[in-house]
């Protein structure tokens, strides 16, 4: 049999309350878990969106093309990347809570709120990821027709043109704009990440978080149109009562106006996203996902195992 | 002041709510108990007596209702409590896309460790247990014993000064058991501290030197295992070739003592020792092949 030995100790192993390598270990354990569960074949359906929208619409001009190619492109990353946050987001807990691995990795020296940020770390790097991916896929399929254009361009105008139409075909085709729209798609599907991990560190089952967190979604779309409904389109001399207002004001406090992030749209039509709106968003959003976070450390720590 | 106990408790109770009931589960009721360093602590009792919850309370994976629980002084609270711990739960599964090396690896990593010093670490334990042959195999194709296995590699990652281990036989072969058995007392002899929980009495009584027993989360006895086995007005005395005429004068010198000879029979071997001895004592979840390793098994 053989024998254990001590490990060396000259080097002494000391506890610290908060420690990036421990981080780091489950958010990469958390990405490693969800990479080899395969999602990554999603790509092969986005790369066929991406492409096909590109081929079908030859016919229309440079313009429309691109125009098709973006809408098509930054709506079905929206979507993919919505859906693995959610999906991805909701099984985590639960997961490791049926399998008893939460009783271990607890029992080691790792605070609660640290294994909660490294399984977000996890979501989030594998959104990246993801993202990174459809960016490149995207990207290339927009150079290819970029290409194809160009030589059409170039066989059709009279030289005096030539510059000015190269230039209109590069206006229309990377945009400074497109990567900020990526970025608000990331940053998107960051709140709702963390949106779900805070349902589902109370929630008793996976369905029930997604469930919960669609519902959750959607509220958020439609909430400003609601409130403005509710608080404007009503007949004068008929006040909303304070109690609805107090419940409008809580919801607006509680759910992101995903509205905002309509700003996607903008740079998939063509238009510029201005800088200081951009950056208005962003904080927003991170807020919110901070804040989701802390709430969900907050039930987490009361969690019996 | 003195070392303070490897572990405390103290006026434990846990009462578990029972979803949309009234009523409440009492899993443990007012148990108080100190494990002292050295020491391998048998905590016994019967399923749903509360061991297992005792345990998790210590680990801080559950809150008690009322009471407190201290490892080496420091409250299982904090979480720096844990720092010197290895636990091994009841039935433990691991991430099942992870290899049983890349298992020792993360938890490695979450004690602190990492680089050439992780990777030597792991690949000593994973000998340690009898996992090397399935080390790059995933998890998820283990079989029972050597979940067991890697659970016990897993709560010695970081060379823990006390562990916690949940029936850490269960569903394991008598060979491994009886390997899992040496490799406690080869922990007792290094001075690691051992808090074990099991219903197997006859495995508990080979290796702990303390016992409590638990019965509806009361603690109903408690104390060295000598005092509680031994039958104090009784000895026993093993002879090799006494003749029958020796044994008949024994019996006649006792009797002019006033003693009486209760029982006189020829020794048995347990029926572990002989289902060791004839498969060999090699486990087939350790390795394929029978190995040196194993040869100290054969020894009667
Ligand atoms: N999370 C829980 N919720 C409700 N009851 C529980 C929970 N965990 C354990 N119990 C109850 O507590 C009692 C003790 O359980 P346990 O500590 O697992 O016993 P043992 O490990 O000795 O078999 C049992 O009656 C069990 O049903
Ligand atoms: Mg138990």
């Amino acid at each position: 049999m053989p024998t254990s030995t001590p490990l060396d100790p000259s080097v002494p192993v000391r506890h610290r309350w908060f420690s990036p390598a421990r981080l780091l270990a489950i958010a990469s354990n958390t990405l490693l878990e969800l990479v080899r569960q395969k999602v990554f074949y999603f790509l092969l359906l986005f790369a066929l969106l991406s492409i096909g929208s590109s081929l079908l619409v030859v016919q229309f001009t440079f313009q429309q093309q691109f125009q098709v190619l973006k809408d098509v492109s930054l709506g079905a990353m929206s979507i993919f990347s919505w859906l693995l946050a959610v999906l991805a987001t909701a099984q985590l807990l639960p997961r490791d809570l049926e399998d008893r691995t939460l009783y271990t990795i607890l029992a080691k020296p790792v605070p609660r709120f640290e294994y909660l940020l490294g399984k977000l770390g996890g979501v989030l790097l594998l959104l990246a990821l993801s993202l990174a991916l459809m960016s490149a896929l995207f990207a290339g399929v927009l150079a290819w027709r970029e290409q194809t254009q160009l030589a059409l361009i170039q066989a059709a105008t009279p030289p005096e043109d030539l510059e000015a139409a190269v230039q209109a075909l590069r206006a229309s085709t990377f945009t400074p704009s497109l990567g900020l729209a990526i970025l608000t798609i990331f940053l998107r599907a960051a709140i709702c990440a963390s949106l779900t991990l805070l349902i589902s560190s109370f929630a008793t089952s996976s369905i029930f978080t997604v469930i919960v967190s669609v519902i959750a979604y959607i509220i958020g779309h439609i909430q400003p149109v609601a409130r403005d409904y509710w608080l404007h389109s009503l007949p004068a001399g008929q006040g909303v009562s304070p109690l609805v207002q107090v419940f409008l004001g809580f919801v607006a406090l509680f759910f992101p106006d995903f509205q905002l992030f309509n700003l996607v749209d903008e740079a998939a039509a063509g238009n510029t996203i201005p800088f200081p709106l951009f950056a208005q968003t962003s904080a927003l959003g991170l807020g919110y996902a901070m804040v989701y976070t802390f709430l969900a450390y907050l039930f987490f720590s009361q969690k019996e195992l | 002041m003195a070392d303070p106990a490897a572990i405390a408790i103290r006026n434990l109770t846990k009462i578990f709510p029972v979803p949309f009931r009234k009523e409440k589960v009492t899993a443990v009721e007012d148990l108080s108990l100190e494990v002292q360093p050295g020491q391998i602590y048998g905590l016994l009792g019967p399923n749903g007596s509360g061991k297992s919850t005792t345990m998790k309370v210590v680990l801080g994976l559950v809150s008690p209702t009322s009471g407190s629980t201290e490892i080496f002084g420091r409250s299982s609270l904090h979480v720096e409590s844990r720092e010197a711990v290895g636990f091994l739960p009841e039935n433990p599964y691991f991430y099942k896309f992870l290899t049983g090396s890349e298992t020792l690896h993360f938890f490695g990593r979450l004690c602190g460790l990492s680089g050439p010093r992780l990777a030597a670490r792991s690949r000593e334990l994973l000998a340690l247990v009898g996992l090397e042959t399935a080390a790059n195999r995933r998890v998820g194709s283990y079989s029972k014993g050597m979940l067991q296995r890697i659970g016990l590699a897993q709560a010695l990652i970081q060379d823990p000064r006390l562990l916690v281990l949940d029936e850490p036989t269960a569903g394991v072969d008598p060979a491994g058991s009886r390997e899992i058995r040496d490799l406690l007392l080869q922990f007792k002899q290094r001075g690691i501290t051992v808090l074990l929980c099991s219903h197997l009495l006859g495995q508990v009584q080979e290796v702990c030197d303390r016992i409590g027993i638990l019965h509806q989360g009361r603690l109903v006895s408690e104390g060295p295992l000598e005092s509680l086995v031994s039958v104090e007005d009784q000895t026993e005395c093993l002879l090799r070739n006494a003749s029958p005429e020796l044994l008949r004068s024994i019996q006649a010198q006792a009797a002019a003592a006033g003693a009486e000879v209760i029982q006189i029979r020829k020794p048995q071997t347990t029926l572990e020792r002989h289902f060791l001895k004839v498969t060999h004592g090699v486990s087939r979840d350790a390795s394929t092949q029978p190995s040196p390793q194993h040869a100290d098994v054969h020894a009667p």
